[in-house]
Parts: C-alpha cells; structure tokens; sequence
C-alpha cells in the first residue's frame, strides 16, 4: 500500500460516555482523573448486589425517523455519529459517505428473555417493533439514516475489538476509494444480556476494576459510543478540514488459540503491534503512549502485557502503558472506539493518562505503568490496541498533524 | 485482468442440497416442512437436513457449538479441499477470515435467553454465552484451521455474504491479507420465522404447497438457511499453485439507498458492454418491493434480455445468501462462454450492492 501518497485523515470525532457527550467532556473526565464506575442504577439487573458499571444516566433526544426505532445502542451511536460530522463540517460529498459501525451489543438491549417461549405472542403483544433493531448491522443503518448517508454500511461485530477493527476496515475503505468519507466507530448500551453473561463467567469485579493491578478481579462493563469521520489526507485538505489527527498505521490479527482465553503468550496481539508499526513505517521507540486493551480480567491482562514484552523488544525505554477502562469500564463492541477517542485526546493534551487504583502493577521490564495523576508530555505517536473473545486483536496508531512527518 | 485480482478458487456449502464441495450444479429444491419447532399449520422453508459435521470432515468436533459455528466449519474444510490447499505449507498469518451474516448465532442465543428466563439473570448458562457472540463461527474457523490473519465479521442485512466478498477483496488487494476464507451463512430459529409472519413477508408458498415461490403474484418470499465459504486469493497466486479459478472478483460497489441499484450496477459493469454478460445473479425473493427496485436495475443497465437467474427460488431468503447465489449461477450458466457475472444484492431497508466477476 503507497503509504505516503494516500494517508487516512480524522477529520471528526464524536463521542458519548459516561463522562457526556463530546470528545472534550471524555478528555476532561480523564484530566481529571474521575471514576465513572458505580453500582449500576437505571435498570434492575437482577444480580445482587449490583454490578458496579460505567453508565450514561440519561441520554440527549435526537429527532426521530418515522418507521424507525432506536435501541439504545443505536442512540448512543447516532449521538456519536451527529457530533462527529458537527466536528468534521459540511462538505458537498458527505452524502456519499458510508458508514461501519460496530457492536456486540446491538439491540439485545431492547429484548427480554421471555421472547423464547413463544416469539408470536411476544411479537403481538408489543415486541415486534423492539426486536428490529435486534441485527448487528442497526446501528450502522441507524447511523445512515440519521445524517442521510448514501454511501457502503456495514455493521461489525468481532466481541472486544469491533469499534477498533471498524476503524481500521473504514481506513482500508477511503485508501481504496470506496467511499470519499466513512464513518467509523462502535456503540453498545449496558444490557441484561452482557451482565448476565459476564456475571455467569465470573468475569465481573464486584469492585471498582484494577486493570494490570496484581490483585486485580475482572471487568466493569460501561456503555458509550465513539465514531470518527475518516478521509484520505487529500480529501480533507481539498476540502479545508481540520484534520484533528492522521491514521498511521493498523493491523488485524487473530489468536487462532482458544475461543475465550487470549494466547497465553500474547502472540497475535503482539503481531498486531508490530504489524501496525510496519504499517505505520515507526519505530517502536516512535510510541509515546499505548492505551492498553486491560480488561482487569487475570488473563488478559498478564498475555497482554507478554504481547508487550514482544511486540516492544526493540524498544530502548519501557513503553507508557495504561487502562482508561478503569475510568468508564470495558464498553465491549465501542471499547476499540472509545479508546482511539482517548488516545487522540491524550495526544491533544499532551497527557499520559493513568490506570486508576493501579497500586500494584504486573512486573515487566517492557512497561511503564502509568500510575496515580496523569504525566504531562508531548505524544507525537499514540497506539490503541483491542483484543477480543474469539482472538480478535486490533492495534492502531495515531500521530498528531502538528508532528507529521509525512510529506 | 490483473493477475492481482482476487479469485475464488475453492468452495464449500452447507445448504439444502447438503454439505458439498465445490459447485452445486443444476439442482433444484422444494421448501420443506419445518418440524425443529411446534406450530399451528405447516411452515415451510429451504431448510439444512441435520447432518453430523464429523460424517463430513472426518474428526470435527462441533460439540456444545452454535449450527451456525458448525456448519462453517464444515463449508470452510470443504473449501479447503475444493481449493486444493495445503495449509501445512502456508503462512497462516496472512490468512484472513471474512464472515458475512445477518443474524450471527441466533439459535444459541435463544438457548441463552431461555436459560436466563428458566433461571434467572444470576444463574444463565456460563458455556453457552461466548457461542452465541456474533463472531464464533469465524473465531472457530481461525482457532481449528490456526488462521492468525485478520479476522472479521461484519453484517449488514440482505447483503451481508457480498459485504462479506467485498472486504476479503480489499484485504487482498491492500496486502493486509494474502489469502481469506469468505464465508457468510445464517440459520433459521423459531424466533426468526415468527418474527417474518409477524410481519407478514412471507410467500403463500411458506405455508402451502400449492404456492409457487417467485410466481408473478410476488406475495413475499420463503425463508432459508445455509454457510458458504469460498477461498480467495489472488489470480497469479491461483495459477502460480495450479489451483483452479471459478471466478475472479472485478469490482463491487455498495449503497446505503436501496434506490441507488441503477448506479451500482453501472459502476460494477464499469468498462463493460451488457453483451458481456453471462449472467446477472438476482436477489429477487418473491417480495413485490424488493423484486420491483431490482427490476429497474436490470431493465436500465443489463436490459429487457438480460440473462438473469434468480436463486433464491431454489434456495430461500437469507441475509447472507449472496455468495450461495454466486455459486448457483455459475452451475447454471456453464454452457455460455460470456465473460463476466454481475451478483446484485438488494435490502428494500439496508441499500443494495452490485459485484463483478470475469469468469474463466
């Protein structure tokens, strides 16, 4: 791929978590060093005690459409998607923008578990209408519909790694010409169905998570939703757009090892980041912050810290390492979105954001653990990974306009 | 035809003809009786007769796994083996797997809401829950056959298998990917057929014999289910291996408006003339809306004598039933000698898609 001549633009980014909505409320959330996480409060998950989630309390209204419903995983991604076009301005060919957007999620929000028994009855007596938003694909096409895109939709959903992976395969689309502008990201809403199916692996921390944290107990869910607008660095400059942050470099990779435990090794993460960096044409010494995948789970985190050691061998200095999911959970199919957001925002504020309640760290020599508030410091290069049930892992780099060494 | 152009050169299905290696031939087939679940009156679709993926891939172990996880197995080792390709000798990092599905593992997923519902939200079923995530089947195809390339699912409604086509072309061509498994598939649940006759999409012919899929009364289609997985991989990588090529992806354009039929095709026939055309594969299903938008399509851009076939009579309505449909032409289609096969794929709610193939 000519790397020099077709370099993929961000020319808007949209957000919404348990900070707000908007990239600036998520970055002075993290400035901040405040904790999203709580006991879940707006439904009753039927666990006890609560789960301790990262929530949205309530959501801003968008208009609706008639003959479409909106789960909640489509309104968060539709509030994200309309703030990442605000952010990218108007341009004559939006319109044939196209859109992917993933989740794990999706309308499983809207569906109760006694549909089983007798769908038709469930259907007729008022389910039907939720059950629509139940494909993967819907929020991509709620997304379509909403900013009236004409443009390719795709929905992906690839577990942990989707809004990452949706990034990456919307960037391969701009660079091929198969759309002028996508939009990319992820979007899930807390469900009964994720808390009930983590909860049933007891993966959940009762607690508050301490990713890469010796004593760490598992995840956090959240909820949110994160899209960016992508472009080739000649679209954007054609048209004037402030280019917010360039996409250097990803990978895709996949464990090919067990279908919910991570390579023990953290071998397909690792060929992740180096394949990333070859993309990108940066050294591993270029990466000025990685934010982490760092569930809190016990296997993640100690193969993710080994595909680390690997994947950063030929670092002189231990790498900045640290888990934003200890400030708003692990937001599943958004997580990869979500986390690309932050790593820009970061860059933007020249600011290693921290792993919360970090006291204890796994010991590597490959690592710099980012502890207690965050470290002030320029980051011309940033790296987001994202790892996944069935092996999925997605790395990407990001590198600031100011500091670009593209020609 | 660059020699860089992708190329199916192996197929594998699992649909109502069985699982089979290869092309599908000149079969055709009759809605069945669905009998997986009770009902008031028949229900008929294209359905998979059960079979034991080990009586086909000698070895697989399905247990405890969604239909759907097995069944691309299943299509995935038939491929393999169509395609002449010996795994040992590759780089399996560079091999992808690109799914296209519009529902995912929807039969485990039921299985996980009854155990929520039978035992409440603490007490559902730990082993089923990671089966019904939307990428088992893909994951499972990567961990059994050690693929390490990426690893990818995507969905989006009626064109989820060419959505599925259209990605492992471009990982190809941008070299994120030397070779890919392309699969797309879907199964048929209760929750899924009552959601259809709620919504009153369906033909007379799911429900009565004497109804006639694609008839001129397009009264709605008749649901089927199937997996699909070809191998693609460049031509000069094809020939350099002396694999045989069934087809060799030209281009593919997609559209979020259904409407937008007419410039996609154009876009897909690029250069071409509409004499060039073999074949245009239809995604007709006997729905008077779906069938009409794909109407105009063919009549402004292939023409009234276009030769067009339009499998779904013969195999049901799935989401994911484009790469199916792709092979079912090209069984049907032997004996002309035109160069190219246009694969249309049409959502009345999710856009439509059109994809060029030169054929050998």
């Amino acid at each position: 791929m000519d790397r020099s001549s077709n370099q993929v633009a961000i020319t808007g980014i949209g957000a919404i978590s348990p900070f707000g909505q908007g990239l600036p409320a998520l970055k002075s959330g993290l400035l901040e060093c405040r904790s999203c996480l709580k006991p879940l409060s707006i439904f009753d998950s039927g666990l006890s005690p609560a789960p301790v989630v990262a929530e949205i309390p309530e959501l801003p209204n968008v208009d609706q459409r008639p003959g479409f419903r909106l789960s909640r995983t489509d309104h968060l991604a539709v509030l994200a998607a309309l703030d990442a076009a605000k952010v990218a301005g108007e341009c004559s060919d939006f319109v044939e923008a196209g859109a992917i957007i993933a989740t794990t999620v999706a309308g499983l929000s809207e569906i109760e578990p006694g549909i089983v028994s007798d769908p038709a009855k469930y259907y007729r007596a008022g389910g039907f209408a939720r059950a629509t938003s139940y494909q993967p694909s819907h929020p991509a096409d709620a997304v379509r519909v909403w900013l009236g895109l004409r443009g390719p939709c795709w929905g992906v959903s690839v577990a942990c790694a989707s809004g990452a992976m949706a990034i990456a395969l919307a960037a391969t689309m701009v660079m091929t010409g198969d759309a002028p502008i996508m939009l990319a990201g992820g979007s899930d809403a807390l469900a009964h169905y994720t808390l009930s199916g983590f909860n049933s692996l007891r993966a959940l921390d009762p607690d508050p998570c301490r990713p890469f944290d010796k004593n760490r107990k598992g995840l956090n869910l959240g909820e949110g939703a994160a899209v960016f607008v992508l472009e080739t660095l000649e679209h954007a400059r054609s048209r004037h757009a402030r280019v917010i942050a360039v996409l250097r470099g990803w990978a895709m990779t996949n464990d090919a090892f067990h279908h919910t435990a991570p390579d023990e090794q953290g071998r397909g993460l690792a060929d992740s980041i180096v394949s990333a960096m070859a993309m990108a044409d940066v050294a591993a010494d270029a990466i000025g912050y990685v934010n982490s995948h760092g569930t809190g789970t016990p296997l993640n985190d100690i193969a993710e810290v080994k595909a680390y050691e690997t994947g950063f061998r030929a670092r002189s200095s231990p790498v900045p390492v640290s888990s934003t999911k200890s400030f708003f959970g692990h937001c599943l199919g958004a997580a990869g979105a979500l986390e690309a957001a932050v790593t820009i925002a970061g860059m933007q504020a020249s600011a290693l954001f921290p792993t919360l309640r970090l006291t204890d760290p796994i010991e590597s020599p490959a690592v710099d653990w980012l502890m207690g508030e965050p470290r002030q410091q320029p980051i011309p290069v940033g790296m987001t990974v994202s790892a996944g049930f069935g092996g999925s892992n997605t790395s990407l780099i990001f590198e600031l306009p100011g500091d670009s060494k593209l020609p | 035809m660059s020699a860089d152009h992708p190329s199916i050169t192996g197929i594998g299905t699992v649909s109502p003809f069985g699982p089979l290696r290869g092309l599908i031939g000149q079969r055709k087939t009759e809605p069945r009786t669905v009998t997986a679940w009770p009902s008031d009156g028949a229900r008929r679709a294209f359905l998979v007769d059960p079979f034991r993926p080990a009586d086909v891939v000698p070895g697989l172990k399905t247990r405890r796994l969604d239909r759907l996880s097995a069944w691309c197995l299943v299509a995935t080792a038939l491929a393999i083996e169509d395609a002449r390709l010996d795994l040992k000798g590759e780089d399996k990092s560079r091999i992808a797997v690109v799914f296209g599905t519009g529902f995912g593992c929807l039969e485990l997923t039921e299985s996980f809401l009854q155990s929520m519902a039978a035992n409440g939200y603490a007490q559902s079923d730990p082993i089923v829950f990671p089966e019904t995530l939307t990428n088992a089947p893909a994951a499972h195809v990567a961990r059994i056959f050690g693929l390490r390339g990426p690893n990818i699912t995507l969905s989006h409604k009626g064109l989820s298998g060419e959505g599925a086509l259209m990605q492992a072309a471009s990982l190809l061509r941008t070299g994120q990917a030397e070779l890919a498994i392309v699969l797309a598939g879907d199964t048929l649940t209760r929750t899924m057929y009552d959601w259809f006759e709620t919504a009153a999409v369906l033909s007379g012919a799911a429900f009565d014999q004497s109804s006639v899929a694609l008839s001129e009364k397009r009264d709605g289609f008749v649901p089927g289910e199937s997996a699909t997985a070809v191998v693609m991989e460049s031509a000069r990588r094809a020939q350099r291996r002396g694999a045989p090529v069934y087809a060799t992806f030209r281009s593919g354009f997609a559209a979020g408006d259904p409407k937008a039929g007419v410039s996609v095709a154009r876009q897909a026939l690029g250069d071409s003339l509409p004499t060039d055309v073999r074949v245009v594969v239809a995604s007709a299903n006997g729905s008077r809306a779906l069938d009409d938008l794909e109407g105009v399509t063919i009549r402004e851009v292939f023409g009234a004598e276009a030769p067009v076939i339009a499998p779904k009579g013969f195999l049901g309505e799935s989401d994911s039933v484009g790469i199916l449909r792709l092979i079912a032409a090209l069984s049907w289609t032997e004996n002309n000698k035109r160069p190219l096969a246009v694969l249309l794929g049409t959502s009345t709610v999710g856009g439509c898609a059109a994809l060029s193939f030169e054929l050998p």
